[in-house]
């Protein structure tokens, strides 16, 4: 799985966003390291409800402009459960065999 | 350029969104139907106060999206589909580049032939070399267009692209053997072999579309179908 990909899914993880909500909370999940672009976020958007790991929620209209909030799946739930625990691992093991002095004392 | 620069009256939201929509005309139409509306709200939300025009990246990353998007559908392919597509690209851009050296080339091979044959049979030499020649760049030409529409037609599950392929496959095959026959390989080694790696680049792409994933790709269950159809849809 791509990390914006990861990363979109993790930002409808809580609840239902809307494109520009995802974009800040990616940004903000990231610690300010990704900020996704538009073409990449609907990219991603189309596969993701193409491949049913995301649905439109509801749309609402603001300001004359369109809305559309997304949420996760089940099966979108069940990958990125997936996809976490295999990172969650890859990690552990790598904090596991650094030095203690490197990862901040936190092996 | 002038109508870029817009309206003298215009604010500077609305040239923005009237610069991003021109962007969004990339995406195919279907997909904009549904999705220009929002995106181009996620797009001005993004802009930086009074800016007025899209930025680099930003511009550069909505391209790449529409061109994706009109490349690959959004139902991805096997990675046996995948590998096939890649290598009739391959085919193309090997077309593509000898037609550019026979085009390139055309006007040393005929002073070659001039300089072979005595003055006299120089004018009917030249006229049947410069047919051949024209003869070879329609067919590279056909061929690059043919493959395109394959690769295109191919990574959308078209299973009659499919066979059209294999057909395609086929005639190379005959060609292949015909060139043999008139002992090309003692002649002219060098397309011999440009042929025979080809040739087996196409013989890979073919075995891979029917292979046990490519089928179900190209015959899939009804459900499959309709999932494969609605690529752009909401629903």
């Amino acid at each position: 799985m791509q990390e914006a990909t990861y990363l979109i899914l993790t930002a409808l993880a809580a609840g239902s966003q809307h494109g520009y909500g995802i974009i800040a909370d990616v940004t903000e999940i990231s610690g300010g390291r990704v900020r996704l672009l538009a073409g990449t976020l609907y990219t991603a958007l189309n596969r993701l409800r193409t491949d049913g790991l995301i649905a439109v929620d509801r749309e609402e209209v603001v300001e004359n402009r369109l809305r559309r909030y997304y949420r996760l799946t089940p099966e979108g739930e069940k990958r990125l459960a997936e996809e976490a625990a295999r990172l969650h691992a890859n990690a552990a093991a790598a904090l596991r065999r650094l030095k203690p002095d490197l990862t901040g004392g936190v092996a | 350029m002038t109508e870029l620069a817009g309206r003298p009256g215009m604010s500077g939201p609305a040239r923005l969104e009237r610069r991003y929509r021109r962007l969004l005309a990339c995406y195919p139409r279907a997909y904009r139907r549904e999705n220009e509306e929002e995106m181009l709200a996620v797009l001005l939300a993004c802009a930086r106060g009074g800016q007025q025009r899209p930025g680099l990246a930003a511009s550069a990353d909505l391209i790449k999206g529409a061109i994706r998007m009109r490349l690959w559908p959004a139902a991805r392919p096997p990675r046996t589909v995948q590998t096939a597509v890649r290598l009739v690209w391959v085919g193309v851009a090997g077309q593509l580049a000898a037609l550019i050296t026979n085009v390139a080339t055309a006007g040393s091979v005929r002073s070659a032939y001039a300089r072979m044959y005595p003055p006299g049979a120089v004018a009917v030499v030249y006229h049947s070399v410069a047919a051949h020649l024209v003869a070879d760049q329609v067919e590279e030409a056909t061929a690059m267009g043919v493959l395109l529409v394959l690769a295109w037609a191919l990574v959308r599950g078209s299973n009659l692209a499919r066979f059209a392929f294999a057909a395609c496959f086929g005639l190379d095959c005959l060609k292949m053997l015909q060139a043999a026959g008139q002992d090309a390989v003692v002649n002219a080694p060098a397309d011999m072999a440009v042929g025979a790696v080809a040739w087996l680049l196409a013989l890979a792409a073919g075995v891979l579309l029917f292979t046990g994933a490519s089928n179900r790709y190209y015959r899939p269950k009804p459900r499959a179908v309709t999932s494969r159809h609605q690529t752009f849809g909401t629903r």
